[in-house]
């Protein structure tokens, strides 16, 4: 039990659920004052010292189930279904007893092996625990795909010495005719045990399955999580898509708990003379407790281009949706949206639902003409001639784009007034660095009037810039 | 304090709380392992009720921490009386004097005042705050920290070193150990993740939404008038309420709200105007009730009348928010305002 209980333990470790060891000393102790037998208590009980986290428990609960409930319960199948319906229409009680009579009479001569016991008590338990024990050592642990499964249960089987039980109850059945039990149970028994060793080898394949599911287990778990985070906007489908909102809308309010908390804890500023008397009135003016005034932290005002041409679509639309799923965050945000002219959307996205807001700003021609080639100096001169008043000391602006200008002019010099009016001016460019200024990218004329350039390819990139934007 | 897991169900049942199997095994197991409970969980599905009621159950007295940004140690812990200790000293100037007379020179009288200090730094002048008060207290008691998620990682820190050894050092006085360990509540609506140190040392316990069977246990047994049918009713709309894309999802304490407010009302059963007119009852956003608004006629489907493929999601998935048999139907448009 131990040893189940300890490499359940290092499952779960694999699977991304950290389990220190103190926390498994933990599931011990609370083990040794449960009783085990309701396995929902057994579950609770490791859960409840095992798994601190919420987002864990679905995991827990998924990984309990593939190692410790489903196995005996099909084990448990496998083995009703093998005693059913016996030729003869015997029942396999009474033959079980009868073989048990039986065998009383030739005591000291028998000498079955482990399981061949254990398969003629229907001691599942004890079955289990060869079938774990004999696949550890023919090292089904190791399994990696499907291909291998008939290889391990073969293993399996000869490790765990199926062959020679299956003889020992065979011959075991001569006997006990020889012993004289009647020909109609003999011939039940002949049956059973050929049914045995069927149950049990689709047990062991079963287990062998078993195992190469929950190797695989968190594979598949850490990479429906990790990999939306990691995979690059260039390439996602539209079912990615869909999941990967709900993830930004995931990050974003994460972001949000923090913030509401950092907000509110700001670092001290000069002393409050007023607060602080009337504070210590009650020690007679003595001012044993000090009160500051608090310092404000502005909010930051955020004006956002997005490239929304169909290179960078993908990651302008996340932008996007963080950026107003932040709107708490920020004082003011005003959203433009660019492929060669430049549209505000900002109006959009206050009317309309920000999935819907980010379709329509996107498809088609409801805000500006998609069906362009990329332009930023045009986009740029654009925002320079019509919006440059939006922009003052207190606003960070944001652009979102490859900077692949088509070898129009750059007119670099519109993001230069931009830049000195402004607080800072971040430039987020899918593509990677070693890329800019290549080819008809103009990321070089650029970077001068930009404080802060970096990759932004995936959504792991994406929410650290939204990070440090209002944290 | 309690025998086995189904001793705690009975036992928080007579307190008027519906425990379910996991609940109980949580709370067994850190009453016999003397460890303290995170208990997390969404807003209003009883956290605080189970450490209430676990300490009526225990026999425990309650001693309850709210936490909040800015709580320190001397709201938490313990505090010296400043003003009692001034008004001390005044009343003992004569005294003092008396103490102060013949001495010969500045360092002699500085001597024998600080001979005296233990007087102006006992546990005379120290106030308890929660966490002394449950250390030092003689009666075995119940510690709950409500919303720990909202105090700050300062404080977190703090709270680690005295759930570690439930012992407290106070500089001028000494180190306070406790009699009998108190029983600890932690509770958590998850605002912020709590360091990996403190949720090693606890029992994690996650109450989720009930499922419809469990609800409506609760509901009977904290509104004892409610008729069987209006239950049974107001318990479904409950459930598929949940699942709609809600900003905040009505929760068990909403549920008994409702059900005291329809029993006020004399309903025997829920209409769609009836619904209409108490839906601010669950639902605090104006965006989450015209959506609700809209979804009415879905939502109060009778169970009788509920086409048989809808049944059987609706009992295997009660608490996802975002069950498939729910389709999203769009946020509220108005989502925060642009300045």
């Amino acid at each position: 039990m131990q040893k189940k209980i300890i490499d359940f333990t290092n499952l779960l470790r694999k699977s991304g659920v950290r389990v220190s060891v103190a926390e498994s000393i933990d599931a011990f102790e609370a083990l040794d004052e449960l009783s085990i037998e309701d396995r929902e208590v057994f579950r609770d009980a490791l859960r409840s010292t095992m798994v601190k986290r919420g987002d864990d428990i679905p995991t827990f609960d998924q990984l309990f189930e593939l190692y410790w409930s489903a196995f005996y319960d099909s084990l448990k199948d496998a083995f009703e279904q093998a005693g059913q319906g016996l030729p003869g229409d015997i029942d396999l009680e009474q033959l079980l007893e009868q073989i048990r009579q039986g065998m009383q009479g030739m005591e000291g001569e028998l000498d079955l092996s482990e399981l061949a016991q254990a398969l003629l008590t229907q001691d599942l338990s004890k079955l289990e625990q060869l079938i774990r024990e004999a696949a550890e050592q023919a090292g089904a642990g190791r399994i990696e795909n499907m291909l291998q499964l008939g290889f391990f249960t073969r293993r399996t089987m000869e490790q765990m010495g199926a062959e020679g039980a299956t003889q020992e109850l065979r011959d075991l059945a001569q006997r006990l005719r020889d012993a004289g039990l009647g020909d109609a149970e003999v011939e039940a028994l002949m049956e059973l045990v050929n049914r045995f060793a069927e149950a049990l080898r689709r047990s062991v394949r079963n287990y062998t399955e078993r195992e190469l599911q929950q190797q695989n287990f968190d594979y598949m778990e850490r990479f429906r999580r990790e990999s939306l985070l990691e995979k690059s906007f260039y390439n996602l489908t539209e079912e990615e898509i869909r999941r990967m909102r709900e993830v930004v809308t995931r990050l974003a309010q994460r972001i949000k708990n923090i913030l509401s908390i950092r907000r509110r804890r700001l670092k001290k500023g000069k002393l409050d003379l007023h607060a602080m008397l009337r504070r210590n009135m009650a020690h007679g003016g003595v001012p044993f407790e000090v009160i500051y005034k608090q310092r404000r932290k502005d909010r930051p005002k955020l004006v956002i281009l997005c490239d929304v041409s169909s290179s960078v679509a993908n990651v302008s639309r996340f932008m996007l949706q963080f950026v107003h799923s932040l709107q708490e965050a920020f004082t003011k945000i005003r959203s433009f949206v660019f492929v060669s002219e430049l549209g505000e959307v900002t109006q959009l996205f206050h009317d309309e639902e920000i999935n819907a807001a980010i379709e329509k700003a996107l498809d088609g021609g409801d805000v500006i003409n998609v069906y362009t080639r990329s332009n930023f100096g045009h986009a740029f001169h654009d925002f320079w001639k019509n919006h440059l008043s939006a922009i003052d000391k207190k606003t960070t602006v944001l652009v979102l784009g490859d900077a692949r200008n088509n070898y129009n002019d750059p007119r670099a010099w519109c993001l230069r007034d931009i830049h000195s009016k402004a607080k800072n001016v971040v430039w987020l460019n899918p593509e990677s660095p070693s890329a800019w200024g290549f080819g008809d990218s103009v990321m070089d004329r650029y970077l001068p009037h930009v404080d802060v350039a970096e990759e932004c390819r995936n959504l792991r990139q994406l929410s650290k810039v939204v990070d440090r934007l209002v944290l | 304090m309690f025998e086995s897991v189904d001793d705690v169900i009975g036992q928080l049942a007579e307190q008027g709380y519906i425990a379910d199997k996991s609940i109980a095994t949580v709370v067994f197991l850190a009453a016999r392992l003397e460890k303290p409970v995170l208990v997390e969980g969404p807003a209003g599905v009883g956290k605080t009720e189970l450490a209430k009621a676990v300490s009526k159950a225990s026999g425990r007295e309650l001693v309850r921490l709210q936490c909040y940004e800015g709580l320190d140690e001397a709201k938490a812990l313990y505090e010296w009386e400043y003003s009692k200790q001034l008004l001390y000293t005044q009343i003992l100037k004569e005294k003092l004097s008396e103490t102060m007379a013949g001495a010969t020179s500045l360092r002699d009288a500085a001597e024998r005042v600080g001979a005296e200090d233990s007087v102006f730094f006992s546990s005379r002048f120290i106030v308890p705050r929660p966490l002394l008060h449950a250390i030092t207290s003689d009666d075995p008691s119940l510690l709950l920290v409500d919303e720990v998620d909202k105090s700050d990682p300062e404080f977190e820190a703090f709270l680690l070193e005295v759930l570690s050894d439930f012992q407290v050092t106070v500089p001028e006085v000494g180190t306070f150990e406790a009699v009998r360990r108190p029983f600890v509540f932690l509770t958590s609506n998850d605002a912020r993740e709590m360091s990996d140190a403190l949720k090693r040392r606890c029992l994690h316990l996650y109450i989720d939404f009930p499922d419809e069977d469990l609800e409506l246990r609760i509901l009977d047994t904290k509104v004892p008038g409610i008729e069987r049918r209006l239950a049974e009713e107001l318990v479904g709309v409950m459930q598929r309420l949940r699942k709609l894309d809600l900003k905040k999802t009505p929760s068990i304490s909403e549920t008994l709200d409702w059900a005291r407010a329809l029993l006020a009302l004399n309903a025997t059963e829920l209409d769609e105007d009836l619904v209409r007119e108490t839906l601010n009852v669950i639902l605090k956003y104006e965006g989450d009730i015209k959506k609700a608004q809209s979804e009415l006629g879905r939502l109060i489907t009778r169970k009788s009348e509920e086409p048989a493929g809808e049944a059987k999601p609706r009992g295997a998935a009660p608490a996802s928010p975002a069950a498939p048999a729910a389709p999203a139907p769009g946020r509220p448009t108005k989502k925060g305002t642009l300045h």
